[in-house]
């Protein structure tokens, strides 16, 4: 075999530490190494074209790049290989920038170190085997998980670009966190207005199967060819017979269910349609608040409904739905704030939430669109907001910014002036946020043309004056004094945190998730709408917290992922899957026990029982070959023998 | 009770093709497996503390025959793993169980006897051993040259049979402390290390230990020898002695039920049976999971599962 190795400076970020040149004359002392040379930027075309023309002028048949991180650009070259005519999988990569020169100073020691690495890299590309590719059909459907206004977006674009969708949302509408808004900064236009038509047309779709009040149960498979279970949550109510008309809420006797679409403002009933503009806009029983199926009596629904569509003996359902490409849609939940005791922790009915404010200020709430206070019913006249509730503060574990609370407390300062015209608002900030097109100046206008006055600082008490009153006591740091503010309603702008079960969800979907359960991008620069997982992209706040237009922006983008895919005429499954060698195999099973994806069937060859991968399934994991106690399966690319000769590389003496 | 033992294999005997059991070996002092075709052969049956040998280990080699097997409570928990593993068929084998006073360590006994010539007589009852030996008697009380694995032995009576003949027997412990290895371990790292160099320096890769185990699997392919993986050399130093050692255990994680075939096998007297202590604990700790007691079990390292209840990667 001869061997060429490339030794990149990455301008001056491995050269800046590491001596390249050195490296490369050091790896010329490796086995069957017989051309190295340092190069400037290896990814650029001149760089690329250097490998092939040493390929070419010096035979040979295996190339080692010393640079970055192979998550990046071990594709690249890989292609570089192919174009020059050889396997792209007589390549190797040694991480000498994330490994070496960004984390050392040491000019000496980084030299020597980077040297080791690539002998190891040269180690392992002697044992490596060509690898072709299989190549497989794609089933061009999509699943899209979640109905919020980035699974809107991301199922609308996809299903006019002619793909099946199927969408997933766990409660009994779609519409998500956006349905429950009453009007959206920076224009203040009607929430419901502008989401409305685009749910309805979710609805209307041909393309478009919606199971509203599901969730994903499994997944299996892989790109291409997902296999999912779904799991119809059991609503007591005959979706094909129920008209929406609502009958059976109004005669449900049992009040004291929660409302989640109100934020639990007001109670709710038993049998619930969330809004009037719901989509679907079908009734739901709350199976622990409904009278019938606790106690067995009641029954009103079922005598009133016109449709006959009650049926108290449902059960759960699972549908399996077969499809090539997911979106992950899921949002965001809000932090429980009722850790902070210096609020209340949640004893005073007059401390309310963003959103319960959002609910109040809506026409379709239940205050009908009056702002009135939770304990009297009084339409208050001062109101103080609260920011960077949740967000921003390590003590409580959540250290980042939400992003969009800023933005909205503005927008319902302004909105209170709106409503009641002799209101006084007051904000506690720690810095204002408005990055945005036109974002800037709507906060400039809350303050200038509505006259909300921002107080820069915490707040480090609020507790009831015992006369109906609220105080807000905190620090405004600007003027460097102690400010008391009275108020008749407070509002948190409570931060955004992962929806819940996403790390659950994740793992059924295989992805990353980060420290606070937000699904991981691909790259947060360069990929900000993959996965690690081939065929399962994100959109909107599921990946973190954002507003509206960047959640819409991302639907788009992640719809053009699955329709960028589903254009192939087939795909290629990775080649680096574990292989069964039958000689060895006893077909004990094990690795079939332990395979997380399925992807070992266990099968007879001359009456012997013996394992066999499945190539299109395996992930290339490893774990059946750490498992086979025989040493029969063996991860190709990544043997037991290519892993023992790159330890023998570093622990030579 | 042996009595009834053989009355109970007899009578099973016409349905198997034949079944293994320990019989006299060479002198008074060694017992043999004793494979059993005839109700002549099952005469030659014996019980008692010199019944040392795990018969289990035959049985994988026999999967599709249909046995019988003799088994101590130790033994028993072999089958059961054997069992789980599919490495024998369950209908195929007939399980023969008696209630277990602890085996003796012939090491032990070497110990206090020294190497004599042929042994003449040995008896044993209430607690004490008498081997006669070059005109020489020696008594040794069954408590100090018993096998160290019947000092914390929680199954003296079989985990599983189709024949249990005698009275069931209380463990001699309810819950294993691990006090040995507490000990061993209480001592600094390089006294440990030392030891283990010393001991394993001995090794003379007979692979006595492998051939004895029970759960040993791999046939012809076993990592000591294969050249592909390659992850032991020929060379000849303790480093690759030791390194079969350690990955002979941790092929056992999980599935090692200290039944101590390895250590009783080994020629030199290497204590190896330590290392899988070390891993049953780790497992036990870990998973609370013992191997060999429930053949329907899944064993903690033959399974995935994203979250480990006991192993909080998150919080690392
Ligand atoms: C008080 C408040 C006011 C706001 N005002 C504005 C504003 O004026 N302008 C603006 O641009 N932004 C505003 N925002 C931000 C806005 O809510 C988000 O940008 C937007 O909702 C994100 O959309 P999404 O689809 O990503 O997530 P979501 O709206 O959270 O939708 C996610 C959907 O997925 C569903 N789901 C969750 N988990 C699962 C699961 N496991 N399976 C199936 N379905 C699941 C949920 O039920 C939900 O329907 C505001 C936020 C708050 C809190
Ligand atoms: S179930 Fe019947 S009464 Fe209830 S909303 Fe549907 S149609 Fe109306
Ligand atoms: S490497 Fe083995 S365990 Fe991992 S996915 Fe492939 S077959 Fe399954």
């Amino acid at each position: 075999m001869k061997i060429g190795v490339f030794v990149c400076h990455c301008g001056s970020n491995i050269e800046g530490t590491v001596d390249t040149k050195t490296v490369a004359e050091a790896s010329l002392d490796f086995p069957e190494v017989t051309f190295a040379t340092d190069t400037m930027y290896a990814c650029s075309e001149p760089g690329q074209d250097g490998i092939i023309e040493a390929i070419e002028e010096h035979k040979l048949d295996g190339v080692v790049v010393a640079s970055c991180t192979p998550r990046m650009h071990e594709p690249t070259f890989r292609k570089t290989l192919e174009r020059a005519g050889l396997n792209p999988y007589m390549f190797e990569m040694a991480n000498i920038r994330e490994h070496v020169s960004w984390i050392g100073k040491d000019r000496e020691a980084n030299t020597n170190k980077a040297a080791d690495l690539v002998r190891i890299a040269v180690e392992k590309l002697r044992r490596n085997q060509p690898l072709t590719p299989k190549e497989f059909d794609i089933n061009r459907r999509v699943l899209v998980i979640g109905g919020g206004v980035a699974g809107i977006q991301a199922a609308l674009d996809c299903a006019e670009a002619g793909l099946e969708v199927v969408m997933v949302e766990r409660e009994s509408t779609i519409g998500g966190k956006m349905a429950k808004l009453d009007k959206t900064f920076p224009t203040v236009d009607c929430s419901s207005c502008i989401l409305g038509p685009r749910m309805v047309e979710i609805a209307q779709h041909p393309n478009i199967t919606l199971y509203a009040y599901s969730e994903v149960e499994s997944v299996s498979g892989y790109v291409g060819n997902f296999e999912v279970q779904v799991k119809k949550k059991a609503t007591y109510v005959d979706w094909a017979k129920c008209t929406g008309c609502g009958e059976c809420v109004e005669k449900c006797p049992s009040r004291k269910a929660p409302d989640p679409f109100n934020e639990l403002l007001a109670p709710g009933r038993a049998i619930n349609i969330p809004f009037p503009q719901a989509i679907p806009k079908k009734a739901y029983i709350q199976a622990e608040h409904c009278i019938k199926l606790t106690k067995d009596k009641c029954g009103n629904c079922a005598k009133v409904c016109p449709s006959d569509a009650i049926n108290f003996e449902a059960k759960d359902e699972i549908i399996t739905e077969e499809v090539g490409g997911i979106i992950a849609a899921t949002g965001y939940d809000l932090f429980d704030w009722t850790v902070y005791e210096e609020y209340g922790g949640g004893r005073y009915p007059d401390v309310v939430t963003s959103l319960q404010y959002e609910r109040m200020l809506s026409a379709s709430g239940p205050t009908g669109g009056h702002v009135k206070r939770p304990s009297d019913g009084k339409e208050p006249k001062k109101v103080v907001f609260i920011q960077c509730v949740g967000s921003r503060d390590k003590s409580v574990g959540r250290p980042y910014c939400s992003g969009f609370c800023c933005m909205y407390t503005a927008k319902q300062a302004i909105l209170t002036k709106d409503h009641i015209p002799d209101s006084e608002s007051y904000v506690f900030y720690m810095d204002i946020r408005a990055p945005g097109k036109l974002y800037d100046e709507f906060t400039r206008r809350a303050m200038e043309e509505y006259g909300a006055q921002y107080i820069r600082g915490r707040v480090g008490m609020v507790y009831p004056d015992g006369e109906g009153q609220l105080v807000v006591r905190g620090a405004d740091t600007l003027m460097g004094t102690q400010v008391e503010v009275k108020a008749d309603l407070v509002v948190l702008a409570v931060g955004a945190e992962a929806a819940k079960n996403s790390p659950q969800l994740a793992e059924k979907l295989r992805i990353s998730y980060d420290a606070y359960g937000f699904f991981m991008e691909g790259h947060p620069k360069l990929k900000p709408v993959e996965t690690n997982t081939a065929g399962v992209y994100l959109a909107g706040a599921c990946q973190g917290a954002k507003d509206i237009p960047a959640s819409v922006g991302q639907g788009s983008a992640a719809a053009a992922k699955v329709i960028g895919l589903f254009s192939k005429e087939k795909l290629k499954s990775d080649p680096q899957t574990a292989l069964v060698d039958i000689k060895r195999c006893i077909g004990c099973g094990k690795c079939a026990e332990t395979c997380p994806f399925g992807a070992i069937n266990m099968t007879e060859f001359r009456g012997q029982p013996k394992a066999e991968v499945l190539e299109t399934v395996c992930q290339g994991c490893g774990l059946c070959a750490a498992t086979c106690p025989q040493g029969a399966v063996q991860l190709k690319h990544f043997t037991d023998n290519q892993i023992l000769a790159e330890v023998e590389a570093l622990c030579r003496f | 009770m042996l009595e009834q033992l053989k009355d109970t294999i007899k009578k099973a005997l016409p349905e198997l093709d034949f079944v293994i059991g320990w019989g006299m070996g060479f002198d008074a002092l060694h017992a043999t497996p004793l494979f059993m075709y005839e109700p002549e052969d099952v005469d030659k049956l014996v019980w008692g503390p010199l019944n040392v040998h795990n018969l289990a280990t035959y049985l994988p080699a026999l999967k599709g025959r249909k046995v019988g097997i003799v088994v101590k409570g130790c033994d028993s928990r072999s089958v059961a793993e054997l069992l789980q593993e599919n490495l024998i068929n369950r209908e195929d084998v007939v399980i023969f169980g008696a209630p277990c006073r602890g085996t003796v360590s012939l090491t032990k006994i070497r110990k206090v006897i020294g190497n004599t010539g042929l042994i003449e007589d040995v008896n044993y009852a209430d607690g004490t051993l008498t081997v006669k030996a070059e005109g020489a008697s020696h008594e040794m009380a069954l408590k100090d040259i018993r096998a160290d694995k019947c000092g914390y032995c929680r199954f003296p009576n079989a985990v599983l049979s189709d024949h249990f003949v005698g009275e069931k027997r209380a463990p001699q412990v309810e819950e294993d402390t691990f006090e040995d290895l507490a000990e061993f371990e209480s001592q600094p790292f390089e006294e440990r290390r030392d030891f283990w160099m010393k001991e394993m320096d001995r090794c003379i890769r007979c692979y006595a230990c492998r051939n004895a185990c029970p759960l040993c699997v791999c046939r012809d392919h076993c990592v000591a020898q294969s050249r592909d993986p390659h992850w032991l050399s020929q060379q000849d130093g303790v480093r690759d002695k030791f390194m079969f050692q350690i990955i002979h255990a941790t092929h056992l994680a999980g599935r090692c039920t200290t039944c101590g075939e390895c250590e009783r096998a080994c020629p030199v007297d290497i204590p190896v049976l330590l290392f899988k202590r070390k891993f049953t604990k780790a497992i036990k700790d870990t998973f609370d999971y013992d191997a060999g007691l429930d053949p329907e079990a899944t064993p903690p390292l033959l399974a995935f599962k994203a979250n480990e209840d006991n192993i909080k990667e998150k919080e690392w």
